[in-house]
Formats: C-alpha cells, structure tokens, sequence
C-alpha cells in the first residue's frame, strides 16, 4: 500500500507537469506522423522504378510463363531469365540483388489448385527499399495469377462433373457458376494459391520480411519514448534526494524494497500508457490520416506482454541511471546519450532488417533493438509469442542486469 | 521519569574519516532536549543514524525501549523527523503533501483526515491548505515541513535546524508550536540548532557537540554557570605565568589562563573577505572567567595599569550558550 502511496503521489506531480505530459504522450504522436509519412512516401516512389528482376524458371510451364509475362507487364520491372546455378553464383557475389525462383511443380500444382511457394532471394545488402518494391509488384501479379488460377481449376472440374453426370445438366445454372466464381475471389483473399516467400540468406531460417519503412516507425517510436520514460524515473528519485523528501522517506516506516517499488511502479504505468496511445494512434489515428496504419498483429495479448516486458526494462533502467548520476546535468546528459542515442541506434526510425545489415552485430548489445524486434515480429510480420521468446529472454535479462547493477550502486545514504 | 531516548557509544565513520565519535546521551520523556553546535559537527549524522536514515558504524540507542539496530521498524513508528531541508513536494498542496506522508505511516480514510486538519490547525495553516507549496513563504514551508513529521503524531519528535532561513515571525510561530507540543501532548523533542538563543529559550536540557563528540551536556543554567559571571578576553604585549597567577587571584576572577584570540567562523559560501590584511603574529591573549564580569573587569585594569603593562584589546562576554561554547572550543557559532 505505501508502494502505491508513493506511486499516485509521483503521478500526481507527473500529472502537474504540463511539459513532461507534451514530452511523454504527444511528441511521439508528432514523431510518428512524421516519420510514417516521410518514410512511407519514400517507399511510394521506389514501387515506380524499373528494376531487373532475375528469375530462375525450375518448371518452364505455360503457368511460369503467364508469371513472368505478368511480371513484365506490371510496368515496374523487367524479369531476366537465369540458370539456377549461375544466378546464386551472381546472387552471392551480389552482382544481382534478388532473385525469383519458380519452383519445377509450379504449372502443375497451381491448375491442380494446390499452394505453391515462390522465393524470392535478396543479397543482405541488397536496398530493402527496392526488394519492398519488387516484392509488391511480384504479389500483385501472383494475387491476380492466383484468382485465376483458382477460377480456372473450379470451372475445370465443374465441366468434368457435368461430363461425368449430363443428365444432371440443370445443377449446373448461371446462377450456380456465378456463386462459385464469388467463392473463388473470397478463397483468393484469405488462401492464396500462389503465395511469395522472401529470403535474406544470411539469416536464420527463412523468415518473412513483411515490414515497411512507415509502419516500422510506429513500434520504432513508442520503444524509444516508453525507454524515454527511464529519464522520469531517475530524475524523479533525484528530486527526491534533492529537496530531502528521500531521507523523510527513508525514516518512515516502509522497507528500501517498498520505497524502490513506490517510485518505480510510476513508470511502468506511465509507460503501459504512452504504448497504448501510441498504438491508439498508429492503429486508428494513421488510418484517419490517410497514412499506413500497422495493426496489433494476431496476438494482441502478446503484444501486451511485451509492452509490459519493456516497461520493465525501461524502469530498471531508470534506477540504474539514479544510481550512476551524481548531479541534473549527469541524468540529462546519460539519458540522452542511451536513452535517444541507443533508442536510434536501436531501431526507433530505420527498420531493423535494415540495421542488421548496417550496424551488424553491435545492435544486438541494445535492449531498444530487441524490443524493436519483439514488436515488429508480432505487430509488422504476423509472427507469434513463441517466435520471439529469444527477444523476451534478452530483454528479461537486460532488466536483471539493469535493476542489479543499479541496486548495488544505488545511494540510500 | 524514564527516559525515551537511550544514545549509547554511538558512532559513524566514513573511512577513515569519524563524523559522530561514540556519543552517548539520554533524553527523559516529554523533554525538549538540544543538540548545540556549529554546521558540520555531527548533529544531522546523529538525528540520521537515530531515524533510521543511515545505519550507525558502531554503538547503538533505544528510542521507546526498542533498539535502533535491531527494532528499527518499531523505533520509526515512535519517530518523527522534521529534516533541515525542506522536505516537501513543491507541486502539491500542504493538504495533499500532509495526506500523502499520513498515509507513509499508515494513516487512512477519516483517521488520515482528523490529523492532517489537526496539524494544519497546529501551524497555523488551515486557511491556506489547498495551496501549492511553492506559493508559500519561506516561513509558511517550515510550518508544513514541521506539520509533515507531526501527522502520525509521533512520541518523540526530532526537529533539525527547523528555522533555517525563516523571518522572525515565522521564527516565533515554530517556537510557539514546539512549546504548545510538548507542553500540551507531552511530547519529547530532540531539537538541533547552531542559534544558541532558540535552544537557550526552547530546551531543558542541551549538549553542546563539535567534531563529532559531545563536549558538555546539562541544564541551559548549569552550562551557563561554567563561566559564572561571564568571560573577559584581554591583550597584551607581554604574558608570563606569575602574571596569569597574580590576575587569577585578583577579587572576582575565578581564572586566567592564556588562550589564542577566538577562531571566526567561516564565511558564507562564495562570500569573500572585505580587506585582505597581511598576516600578523597576533599579541597574546589572557582569558579570565570572572564571577562578576563588571567587578573583574575594573579590578583587571587597575591591576594592569599598576603595572604598566597597556591592554592590545578587550572584550568581554555575558555567560550565555554563545560564550559557553567558545569557552569549551575556542570557536564561535556561526551566525
């Protein structure tokens, strides 16, 4: 209870502070804005640019040909046909960027209505912008092959049972030919036939890069404020020392265990609060504006856990800024310098597929860039809570780390 | 009367450095008891140690029966401590900083309520409850800063340099207050000052501490009475042992003895000195506690002039806590 006491007493002088209340909940929103616009802009433009696309045809049916003729047509890029060996060999040299491979069971499978897999393959320093814009045009023609396809199937095997049956003519109606070819546009959208996977060969397995530039900054940006929020944490049990309430504190009837707990419990809602209107904004607010809007992905539990992982970490990290800082100056000058420059570095405004291949493996010291992952997984790639549980584990860590070491130098005295 | 606290060998280091050297003292309840002495002679390291704000590096106390070392949780529930800084949330109102430290000490709800109205009423605040802090005067922050250590109505109470920049009138109001406390609800205070005239007026009982050790310790008159009719300094050109012999049996001189000429006390902070004198081997100085300061002084000159040794200065000094302690330390309080 007193824990609480502290907590509602420091929200109530966060409260009354109209300049941390701007900085917390709507400088992200201007951030976000910004950076959803700019960047998804840029994105915009390259979809425009003629680009050569490799292609390695393993099937060389009449189904591989509609693909590329498609490809070509789209207006966007120019498919060049490759020998499969020659094309990784130029794949890993990088003398070409990406490449498409159809796999040898694509005509076949796609008129038997089965799901088939196209690869799309991209040099780790390939420009993500341009591989995005590839992969856009690539599914626009593989959503419209798809439906075709599928329409095609359906008919196929219609006429083969009217073949099998001509007295029962009459169950085969306009009306009965029209539903079925809804049902196959419907089936398109939610199963497609034809479905792209995109690969970096220098990672881990083959994992879906779905991300964009826009909506990467919505989690980007709330990760960055909500570790922000480990300034209001030190600066607060600063003040306390400062104006001598600490040493009150400390002379009343409440455990060193308590009080920690009372001036970091602030933080963690205050920080449960800026994701929520951060993602508010992102979800609902980018849509309103006519911005790319991300969503909460499949799990929106899971992203929950993850803020509150965050917030955690961003607290710890708050007392372990209280306990190195001497003075004001030292509090602003360390949160800045990892709270802003880490939160940069860490992913708050570039994709982090693209700082992967930029920092390498420095970004994988900065709690920012696991977090950055952990949500981007789950928000941006659709992927799930046992997909990320490297991200929490190194981020729990982080916390440990930050709340032990900052416990052992915290000055009580 | 039993005493409510018990202070035994007390003692804090800071490597090598003792900023309280196993000081032992009792304080009796419902006492005003003082804690004299100049800014950095132990008196908030010993407040700290006795509040739980600091642990002690050896010795120990009992405050209400439990010890401080190994009853702490029980010790902060009997304490009340008013901080020398002004130890107060800016921001908030009195009336929301008084329900806030209530609630610390386990107040709630109508109980909570009845003792924040209760010490607003004490210090004389009620009208203005609901303003923020940092629209009060200096004076009017003291009396909330007080309020704050009396809202769980503590049995002993311990107020730390409490009027520290405050004006007369706010000075007087937390005189009242603590008089009013301890008359009224019997409580005890432990009161620390460098202003001899508040623990002259406000205390039973005083010990006078510098560098970390208490140097004397009794009733304000009994501490007075070291230098029965008050102390009279005087240089001259030339001292020897028969002359300090043949002044010390002058009619109301009760001792002489050579001193050096007071140490000041060190100037504010980023305050510079008005003059810069050169350095001069001062003449020596003969310090002689009279019985009578008036009677001493003419017989001390009549003396003098017989002899024709001719004074460098003269001062003289009423017996109070000020001229007590420059007696025991040969420094002043500063000011």
């Amino acid at each position: 209870m007193k824990s609480i006491s502290i907590a509602i007493k420091d929200l109530q002088i966060l409260i009354k502070d109209r300049g941390e209340v701007i900085q917390l909940f709507l400088l992200p929103l201007l951030f976000i804005i910004v950076f959803s616009g700019a960047l998804g802009a840029l994105g915009g433009e390259d979809e425009a640019t003629l680009l050569a696309l490799p292609v390695v045809d393993l099937d060389g049916g009449e189904a591989a040909q509609s693909l590329r003729t498609g490809i070509d047509e789209a207006g966007g890029l120019k498919t060049e046909l490759y020998e499969q060996s020659q094309a990784q060999e130029l794949l890993e040299n990088n003398d070409i960027h990406r490449l498409l491979v159809i796999p040898a069971d694509f005509t076949s499978g796609t008129e038997a209505g089965n799901q088939v897999n196209l690869t799309l393959i991209s040099h780790p320093d390939a420009d993500i912008q341009e591989t995005e814009a590839v992969r856009l045009v690539i599914v626009g023609v593989v959503n419209e092959l798809s439906l075709e396809s599928q329409i095609l199937a359906s008919l196929r095997q219609m006429g083969d049972m009217q073949a099998n049956a001509p007295e029962e003519y009459q169950m085969f109606t306009t009306d009965r030919v029209l539903a079925q070819a809804r049902s196959q546009f419907e089936t398109s959208k939610t199963r497609p036939l034809i479905k792209v996977k995109e690969t970096i060969p220098s990672q881990e397995g083959e994992r879906p890069i779905v991300e964009t530039l826009g909506l990467a900054a919505v989690s980007g940006i709330a990760v960055l404020f909500v570790f922000g929020t480990a300034q209001v944490t030190a600066r607060s049990i600063y003040d306390e020392k400062k104006i001598g309430s600490f040493r009150r504190l400390l002379a009343a009837p409440m455990s060193k265990a308590s009080l920690l707990s009372g001036k970091m419990l602030p933080n963690i809602i205050v920080g449960l609060i800026q994701f929520a209107v951060i993602f508010a904004f992102g979800v609902f607010g980018l849509k309103w504006l006519g911005l790319s809007a991300p969503t909460l992905g499949s799990q929106p539990l899971s992203v929950l856990l993850v803020c509150i992982i965050i917030c955690l970490c961003s607290t710890a990290f708050g007392i372990l800024v209280a306990a190195i800082a001497r003075t004001e100056n030292q509090i602003g000058g360390l949160t800045s310098l990892l709270v802003w420059g880490l939160g940069i570095l860490g992913g708050a405004f570039i994709p982090i597929a693209f700082l992967d291949q930029f920092l390498g493996p420095v970004v994988k010291i900065i709690p920012q860039y696991w977090a950055n992952r952990a949500l981007s997984s789950l928000m941006l790639r659709g992927l799930g809570l046992t997909d990320i549980t490297t991200e929490l584990a190194v981020l729990l860590g982080f916390t440990a780390f930050f709340f032990l070491f900052g416990l052992w130098r915290f000055d009580f005295d | 009367m039993s005493a409510i606290l018990e202070v035994d060998h007390l003692e804090k280091k800071y490597g090598d450095f003792s900023a309280v050297k196993g000081i032992s003292f009792s304080v009796e309840e419902g006492e005003v008891f003082g804690l004299l002495g100049p800014n950095g002679a132990g008196k908030t390291q010993t407040i700290s140690m006795l509040t739980g704000v600091i642990p002690p590096t050896s010795g120990t106390a009992r405050i209400a029966g439990h010890d401080i070392k190994s009853e702490m949780d029980q010790v902060k529930k009997v304490n009340g401590l008013v901080p020398q800084d002004l130890a107060l949330y800016p921001t908030l109102s009195a009336r929301v900083n008084l329900n806030f430290f209530g609630r610390i000490y386990g107040l709630r709800g109508k109980e909570l309520k009845e003792r924040v109205d209760d010490v607003l009423r004490i210090v004389a605040l009620t009208e203005r409850a609901d303003q923020k802090v940092d629209q009060y005067s200096g004076g009017m922050k003291r009396r909330v800063n007080i309020a704050a250590g009396l809202v769980h109505q503590p049995k002993l109470l311990f107020l730390d340099e409490p009027t520290v920049g405050v004006d007369p009138q706010s000075r007087n109001h937390i005189f009242e207050s603590v008089q009013r406390l301890n008359r009224e609800r019997n409580m005890s205070v432990v009161y620390t000052s460098h202003y001899m005239e508040e623990v002259e007026l406000l205390c039973n009982r005083v010990a006078i501490i510098d560098e970390g050790n208490i140097i004397a310790i009794d009733t304000v008159k009994n501490l007075i009475s070291i230098l029965g009719g008050g102390v009279i300094y005087i240089g001259l050109e030339q001292v020897d042992d028969s002359l300090l012999q043949q002044l010390s049996e002058l009619p109301a001189v009760k001792e002489a003895t050579l001193t050096l000429p007071p140490a000041q006390p060190p100037l504010p902070e980023g305050e510079e000195p008005q003059t810069e004198a050169e350095p001069v081997m001062p003449n020596p100085i003969v310090k002689i506690v009279a019985e009578n300061s008036q009677q001493a002084v003419v017989n001390v000159i009549s003396f003098l002039n017989e002899q024709d040794r001719p004074l460098t200065s003269l001062e003289i000094l009423e017996p109070n806590l000020e001229s007590v302690f420059l007696h025991l330390t040969g420094k002043k309080l500063r000011e």
